[in-house]
Parts: structure tokens; sequence; C-alpha cells
């Protein structure tokens, strides 16, 4: 007896976690179902749960009238140049001191690393927009690509995955075969750390796919804004296009929450995977 | 013992080279900021005319301004709205995710952490749509909660015009916003426990209330500091939400809306005064510091 | 912590250098056309950034331009997000700016002294004498010109005749700003409380107070830059204020937003104070209107006093970076210095020309169905030399922020003890500033 009644106790709790899951869904729906509606009907009450009819002008019109396709060709170049970049200099920092013991300085060195992540982003604004205007780089790809790079969070956990994973007799082995450093770091460590590296992969990409306040200062001209740029600055458009915002928006959520669902369990990793060793 | 310093480096050379580029990274936007930052603190600058020095005029200046203090206590005010739901939240969650009869988890830890990986600025404006005085959902679905249950009607609440209620809406959107991710860190937390502790506290006859107190909440603990000193960083520097909800970064009606992002932000490239934004930042970063190492000797303390 | 602090400072200074060499050397020359090119020959492409019916006014005009310079290419962005940060910020990295800048008239001061738009001293002097003289004081700065006058905001109260009349309200009788508030009064009671008189929001009571300060001859800072606001001007525009909102009959409607413009076509307003400029927005979001409209001077605030006043208007200026100075300088020259162009962006849009030229033409006198066959224009050009210049720092709109949010508080606290307020005002901007008290202030026992 006792069992059934547990039984219907568990089944019935999924009710209210339904109920805020759905809760936690609902604005990416409200957002999508928006985007197919007409202006007038975005504002509508009581709301349409769903659009009558389905409008797919709004898409047609948002590639057609704003800058959303090269937007989302900046956004895919910053994303991606940002992030191999972070990846290479992080791991191939993170691989010496993981495996390069004996270098003299090494530990202070790492110490110092360590020590630059309590420097607050928000001292740096300013400075780097000043150093940036100096080296007349604003405005270009650098701008978004350079600056966030030096990531020492990244450093930590490749050293950390490094060590635990990249053993010294393959090391060994390679020299003896008479390769390069770098070709030891490129053909042999690089595919060890292959996990590490997608996990660090995704949370760079988060944070510079979505990043709307550096893109809005270093971004000066309409043909290099980001896709959350556009998005924002259309906000400010004659008349309001609310529906061509939501048309805009979707695309712009859209790579990352497919990526999402598709690659749960290496975002869920990557997100995890440094804070608890940290 | 030089020249055996210098064959010992030379030796290990390909070491420092491929440390290097993170050093002349972080030399031109790490440290050379960092201390062109500081100088500027003690300087009135526009960004476009020359930089005039004014010693300790910032920081005197600071400590009168009320915008900054108005922004400080909004910045607290919202973080206590928001972070205890939000903890309480994703811990729960985080509890019934790791529970073996839960259903569809990996549904309902999609459903949770979607809002992670969203543009802040599509959340804020979604939010700002379904938060309109009187063509926003949320109005509507109160009214219709007042006209089913007379006693909970209530005027259209003006979230975001209102003196009153645009911290509380913005903190609502936090809440939705963080939950999933501070679960994800949870649940890593708790599955990290090793059930041998469960087991043995089940057989000492130790009840559900028990086993939580004295084994799930003591182990999370680092997971918990790290949570909250995230959130604390995050609650401060805060920029994008109310700087999309409030079309052009006035931060709501009034004062009530200025959090400390925003304000550093305008100060910064809106006013253009840079010497002062440089001293609001620094003097702020110092307090998150002090707060994060309190924070942190929690970790430290062990029963 | 890793250098001596001898080292240091020399870094210091030599960072101090650059910057400062770098900023001189960005220091502009001023634009001179020797030889200019022939108008024919004129081969560009120039972006112009404007906002709001101003934008639209200006494309409207390329193709008349485009008559006359057929090879410069004009691009009008409308887009009007965060445009002082978006301007500044290209400003200081020297790329992304437009090359035509359209700035609101009481920031042009602010600009000029950056030091980052193009001097147009020699090529716009001749038509000094064609603008008013308080607006043509605003392009100026340290004797060189940097932009010129667009558009002026004379005052007057925009009423729906169809509120009025079934309110029985009288517009002839709204003489001073008693009278309004009385008007307001009964609107509000004849309509049960639906219609306000105005839109009066909480969080942005400068721009009724700045206007009504101006005409009354009141001034926010003097002429040497110091802090002038507390005076019994300022205490009696507050005084207005003041009564409006007890009365209640001020919409708490936040201006250009959704709901402010879904009001010019609905009940819930009945009239709009401001310049003559509001005639094109309204044209613009709310054209079944039309016929229902009509304007009153503004209303005194003591008897026989100004009833005009100004509310905005706009200028523009050639950032420094600006790659096709002289295009954009022929832009500017024919949108802004000719009549024909002046009159067709007042035909078109209702931008009221700041050029005095056209205030003769007859196109003034006609009587305009939008307003009920009502000659508004020639209404709004009444007493526009008498408007008293207002002066003018760079951190203007810093100023007015300020004094928003200062404001919105002591509404906040039931308005009590607004001397006391404006006092505190005057101490804390002068802090906030660095700016020195006039001393016709009443903080330092100025006159009574």
């Amino acid at each position: 007896m006792g069992g059934w009644k547990r039984y219907g106790m568990r089944l019935l709790a999924h009710v209210p976690m339904a109920g805020l899951g759905g809760l936690f869904v609902f604005p990416f729906y409200w957002l999508f179902i928006s985007a197919f509606k007409d202006r007038d009907q975005i504002f509508k009450l009581p709301p349409e749960f769903l659009p009558d009819p389905w409008i797919l002008e709004n898409f047609a019109r948002v590639f057609r009238e704003t800058h959303v396709i090269g937007a989302f060709v900046n956004s895919v170049v910053i994303a991606g140049g940002h992030v191999a970049f972070a990846l290479f200099l992080c791991s191939l920092a993170g691989y010496a001191f993981a495996k390069f013991p004996r270098a003299p300085g090494r530990d202070k060195l790492f110490a110092f690393v360590l020590a630059t992540m309590m420097i607050p982003g928000a001292v740096l604004l300013i400075p780097v927009f000043a150093v940036l205007c100096k080296l007349h780089a604003v405005n270009t790809y650098w701008a978004m690509i350079v600056p966030g790079a030096a990531s020492a969070f990244g450093i930590f956990w490749m050293r950390q995955y490094a060590s635990e994973n990249v053993h010294n007799d393959l090391l060994d082995a390679a020299r003896i075969d008479g390769c390069s450093e770098f070709q030891i770091y490129w053909r042999v460590v690089v595919p060890i750390l292959k996990p590490a590296l997608a996990a660090l992969g995704i949370v760079l990409v988060i944070g510079i796919w979505n990043n709307l306040m550096w893109a809005f200062i270093v971004l000066r001209t309409e043909s290099m804004y980001t896709l959350p740029l556009v998005i924002y600055l259309l906000q400010g458009e004659q008349r309001i296009p609310f529906e061509l915002i939501m048309a805009g928006s979707v695309v712009a959520t859209l790579p990352l929450l497919v990526a999402f669902l598709a690659f749960q369990k290496n975002f869920i990793e990557g997100i995890t995977a440094g804070s608890i060793k940290g | 013992m030089g020249r055996g310093l210098c064959r010992r480096v030379w030796a290990h050379r390909h070491f420092y080279v491929f440390i290097s580029p993170f050093f002349i990274l972080f030399g031109v936007f790490g440290l050379y900021p960092l201390v062109f930052s500081f100088y500027l603190s003690f300087t009135q600058w526009d960004g476009l005319t020359e930089v005039t020095w004014v010693g300790l005029g910032n920081f005197r200046n600071l400590v009168h301004d009320e915008l900054f203090l108005a922004s400080l206590w909004n910045t607290l005010v919202i973080g206590v709205l928001y972070i205890p739901p939000m903890f309480l939240g994703a811990f729960v969650f985080a509890l019934a995710l790791n529970t073996g009869w839960l259903k569809l988890r990996g549904i309902f830890r999609a459903a949770f952490f979607m809002p992670c990986v969203t543009p802040m600025v599509v959340v804020a404006i979604v939010f700002s749509l379904i938060y309109s005085e009187d063509s926003g959902l949320l109005n509507y679905a109160l009214g219709k909660v007042g006209e089913i249950f007379p006693p909970l009607r209530i005027e259209p609440i003006a979230w975001l015009t209102s003196d009153r209620w645009f911290k509380p809406a913005v903190a609502l959107l936090l809440v939705w916003r963080w939950t999933g991710y501070n679960m994800v860190l949870m649940l890593a937390g708790l599955q990290g426990i090793s059930t041998e502790y469960y087991e043995a506290a089940r057989i000492d006859g130790a009840g559900v209330f028990q086993r939580m107190w004295h084994i799930t909440l003591p182990l999370m603990r680092p997971v918990f500091v790290f949570c909250a000193i995230m959130s604390l960083i995050g609650t401060v520097y805060m920029f994008d939400e109310i700087f999309v909800m409030t079309q052009g970064g006035l931060g709501g009606p009034g004062v009530s809306g200025i959090n400390f992002g925003l304000y550093l932000f305008n100060t910064s490239f809106a006013d253009f005064k840079f010497g002062y934004a440089s001293s609001m930042a620094y003097t702020l970063s110092f307090f998150v510091f002090l707060a994060s190492l309190l924070i942190l000797r929690l970790r430290k303390s062990e029963t | 912590m890793f250098l001596c602090f001898d080292r240091l400072r020399c870094w210091v200074w030599a960072v101090l250098v650059v910057t400062l060499g770098v900023c001189l050397w960005a220091w502009g020359e001023p634009l001179v056309l020797d030889p200019p090119t022939a108008p024919g020959d004129l081969d560009a492409d120039i972006e112009v950034w404007a906002w709001n019916i101003a934008a639209g006014s200006l494309e409207h005009l390329t193709p008349m331009f485009n008559e006359i310079y057929p090879r410069c290419r004009v691009r009008v962005n409308m887009n009007g997000t965060n445009v002082q940060s978006r301007f500044l910020l290209s400003l200081a990295a020297g790329v992304g700016a437009p090359d035509v800048m359209q700035l609101q008239v009481r920031e042009t001061p602010r600009y000029s002294m950056t030091g980052k738009l193009t001097d147009l001293t020699e090529v716009a002097k001749k038509y000094e004498h064609d603008f008013p003289p308080s607006f043509w004081q605003d392009c100026m700065h340290d004797g060189r010109v940097y932009g010129i006058p667009w558009d002026i905001g004379p005052g007057g109260i925009f009423y729906k005749r169809s509120i009025f009349e079934a309110c029985g309200v009288d517009p002839e009788s709204i003489v001073t700003w008693d009278d309004y508030v009385s008007a307001g009064v009964t609107i509000m009671k004849k309509s049960g409380g639906k219609t306000k008189m105005l839109c009066l929001p909480r969080g942005m009571l400068v721009e009724l107070f700045e206007p009504l300060l101006q005409q009354s001859g009141g001034q926010i800072f003097d002429k040497e830059g110091r802090l002038a606001i507390n005076s019994k001007e300022s205490l009696q525009v507050l005084r207005v204020m003041r009564r409006m909102l007890e009365m209640g009959i001020g919409a708490n409607i936040n201006f250009w937003t959704h709901e402010f413009l879904a009001s010019l076509k609905s009940r819930a307003v009945a009239t709009y104070v401001a310049g003559a400029w509001f005639g094109g927005t309204i044209r613009d979001d709310a054209p079944t209107t039309s016929g229902d409209w009509g304007v009153i001077r503004l209303p005194e605030i003591e008897p026989g006093g100004l009833r005009t006043s100004n509310f905005g208007g706009s200028t523009l200026v050639i950032p420094d970076q600006c790659k096709n100075k002289e295009a954009a300088w022929r832009f500017i020259e024919f949108a802004l210095c000719t009549k024909e162009a002046q009159i067709e962006q007042f035909r078109a849009f209702e931008l009221y020309p700041a050029l005095l030229s056209t205030h003769s033409d007859p196109f003034f006198d006609e009587p305009e169905p939008f307003y009920g066959g009502q000659k508004t224009r020639r209404q709004f050009s009444l007493d526009i030399d008498k408007i008293p210049t207002m002066y003018r720092t760079s951190n203007w709109v810093e100023t007015e922020r300020y004094i928003n949010q200062t404001f919105s508080r002591w509404v906040n606290d039931r308005m009590k003890d607004p001397e006391g307020m404006l006092a505190q005002l005057e101490e804390k901007l002068s802090r906030r500033l660095g700016c020195g008290i006039s001393p016709g202030s009443l903080s330092l026992g100025g006159r009574d």
C-alpha cells in the first residue's frame, strides 16, 4: 500500500516541476511565435497563443531591411576567431605549465597567472578602449577577438587537464622521434586535450556570441555590428519595428540554442568542470 | 650562477615561448590598462581633450555623489530580491534532478538551463514586452487571476515605469535567467557526494532533514561559495538587462533603476568622464574583492 | 607593485604626453574651400545621422540637393538608440562618425568644445546674420563657428478642439499658466478623470522646466559657467509645475514611448506643451486627427510676460574625421541656408526654420486645415527675437539628467520646500560639475 502512495506522490511531484519548466520555457515560446506575428498582433490582448495567420514576411523583411545577415557573419567570424585564438593560447600555455616542471620560475609565473584572475573587468573597460583607439584597432574584428582572449581561467583549466591526461612517456617518445616542441604540442597534446578544449570553447562561445556591451563600445560602423548589437539598435528605429526585432532575436538566439540542445552534455560539462575543481 | 640560470632558461626556452602569448596579451590588455586606469582615477579626462590631474578629487566627489550611492543601493536591493529565490530554486531543482525517480530529467535540465544560452538583449526585449503596463502578458495574467479570485484583484502594475516595481521586475528576470546556471552547478556538486554517506546515515536512522543538514549542506559548501561569489560579481557589474530594458540606459524611472554596472557605463561612455569612472570602478572593485574574501572564508571554516 | 615608483611616474608622463600629442594633432583645421569644386564635379558619398522627422525631411530634400549636385550621394541614417554615446565613441575612436551629424541646439556647445568638429567659420560666417542671435551663439565656441542652426522650436500649446469643446473650455481664455491649470481641472472633472491636461512624466520634468525657465528669463548657468539655477525665476516655474502636479492634471507618461504616441490619437491627454516641430510628429503618427488640433500661445508666467519660448531645435555639424568635408558642407549649406530648402522642410515636415529670411514668406500666412484653419505658422513666429539666450556649458546634458532625477525625488517627497530643494540642487551640482555658484544666486543672498 505504502508503495503505491509513494509512487502516486512522486508522480504528482512531476506536476509542479512541469509547471515550472513550462514557465521557464514560456518566454522562448512567446518570442518564437511573436516572430510570426504582425506588429499589432504582438500587443493584442487577449494574447494569441498561436499566430493566425503565420506571417513569414518578418523574416524576409529582417533579412532585406536590416543588417542581420551581415551581423550573423560578423558574429560567426568574431566568435570563431575569439574561441580559436583563446583555445590556442590557453592550451599552449596550460600545456607548458603542466609539462615543463623544471623551467626556472615556473611556479611563480603560474601564481602570477592565477592572480590575474582577480582583476575585475570593469576597471579595464576605459583603458582598453583608449589603447585600441591609439592602435587604430577600434571597429575591427581584432577589437572583439583579442582583448578577452588572455584567459587565466582557461590556462588554469588546461593545465589541470593536461597534467592529468597527458602522459610523459608519450612526450618522451615524440621527442626521441625528433619532433620539435611545437609539433609535439600540435600533434600529440592537442588531440588529448580535445574534450577540455570543447568544454572551454563552449563557455567562451556563449560569452562572446551574446556580448553586447563591448560590441557596443568597439564596433562603430554598421558593417561590423554583431547580432546582439543589431537587435539592440533596432529598438531605436523609427516606429520601433517589434516584429522585426522578434524575428531578428530568433535568428540571434537559434544557433546557440540549437547547439545547446544538441550538445547538452558538453555544455553542462563545460560549465561545471571549471567550477568544481576551482 | 647567472650563467647556470641562463643555460637552464635556454634549455627550457620552449616553455617561455609557449607562455609568452598570454603574457604579451596580458601586458597590453591587462596590466597596462590596469595601471593606466589607476592613474586615470586621479584625473579628469573626457577622452577627447586633455587630461587634468585632480588628485583625490574624484574620490571625494564619489562620497557625495548620491547617484553613485543610489546605484549601489539599487544593486543591493536587486541582489537581495533575486539571489535568495534563485539559490533556493536552483537547489530545489538540483535536488529534484538528482533523485532517481524523476522522469524526463534531460528535458527538465534543458528547460531550466535554456535561459543561460540566450543573449541578454533578447531576454530583456521579450521581458519588456511581457512587462508592458497595458499590453503586457503579465498584467493580463494577473488580471485574469483577479477575475477568478476577486480577493486577489489588483490594478495593472507599471512594472518598468514605476519606482516601486522596477527592481522587482528586474529581479524576476534575473531569477529566470540564472536559476538554471546555478542549478547545473549545484547538481554537479550533489552528484559528487558519495552515496555511501547517505547509506551510512540511513542505517544510523537519520531522517530526510537530518541527512540534508549534516551531509548535503556541509558537503555542498564549496559549490555554494562558488555560486555566491559568481552571483555577487554578476550582480554588481550587471549591465545588459537594464541597459536594454530602459532604452538608452536611463535606468528606470527617476533613480530607482540605475544599478552600478549601468551607472559605470553611463559615466564612462555617455558622459565620457573617464577619470571619475575609473575611480568609481577601482573603489567598487576593492569592496567586491573584500566581500569575496569574506565569502571565501566561509569555505575555509570547517565545523 | 612591479615597478619602482619613479619608473611608474616616467611611464605615466610618457602616456600623458602621447595622449596630449595625439589630441593636439587631432585638433582640426578650419574648412576652407579654395577653390571650391564645381557642383557638377563634386563626387562623394556622405552619411547623415539624424532622427525623427528631421531625418525624414533630410531624406525628402535629397532629390532637390541632387539636382544641383548630381554626383553627391546622401544616405540618411535614422536610428536614435543611444545616439549620443555612439557619436561620442566614434569621435573618440576616430572612426564611425557620420559626415553630417544632427545635434540638439542645447548640446552643440559641448561638442564644439571637444575640438572634434570641423571649424566652419571660413565658409559659414557670411550666414551669421541670417539666423536669430541666440541660436547662432549656440553654434559657436571661442569665436569660431562649428554648426549651423537648423530648426527652432518656438513654443505653444497644441490642444484637441473636440475635447475643449466637449468640456466647454475656451482656448482664448488661457492667458496665464494659472488659467491653464484651471482649464485642466475643468477638463478632468468633465471627463470624469479620464482626460488629463498634459503629459507630465515625473522622471522627465526638465523638459518642461527648461523652456519655462527660459521664458521667464532665468538661467541654469550664468555667462561665466557658474550655477545660477537657484533663482526666483526657477521658483516661479516650480510653483507652476507644482500646481499642475497637485491638481493631478499631468499624466505620468514618458515622452516618445509607445503610450505617448498612442495618446495623440486617444482622449487620454488634451494638450501638449511643445515646440512648433511637434506638429510634424502629430501629422506623422496620428494623421487621422487632422482638423481637430489648434495651437494656443504659451501662457504667461507673469502678467504681460513673454508668450513664447524655445523647445529644442537642432543644428547640423561636420565631425572632423569626415572624409568628404566639401560635400558635407554643401549639403548643410543647401539644406539650412537656402530659403527654398528651409521652406520645403517646413512645408513637408513642420520643421520651423531658423533661417530668418523665410519668415516673410507668404507660406507663413496660409490657414492650415490640420489646425482647423488656424494660421499657426505666423503665430509661432511672433516674438522669436525676444526669446532670451540660455547660457550653456559642456556638461549640459549631464546637468539636465541630474535635475531630472532631483525633481523626480522631489515629487516623490510630495513637493515640499522647493526653496530648500533648489538650494541643495545647486550646491550638489556645483560639487558634481566642479563649477562655482553665481553671485546672483539666492543661495549666496543674491538679488531678491
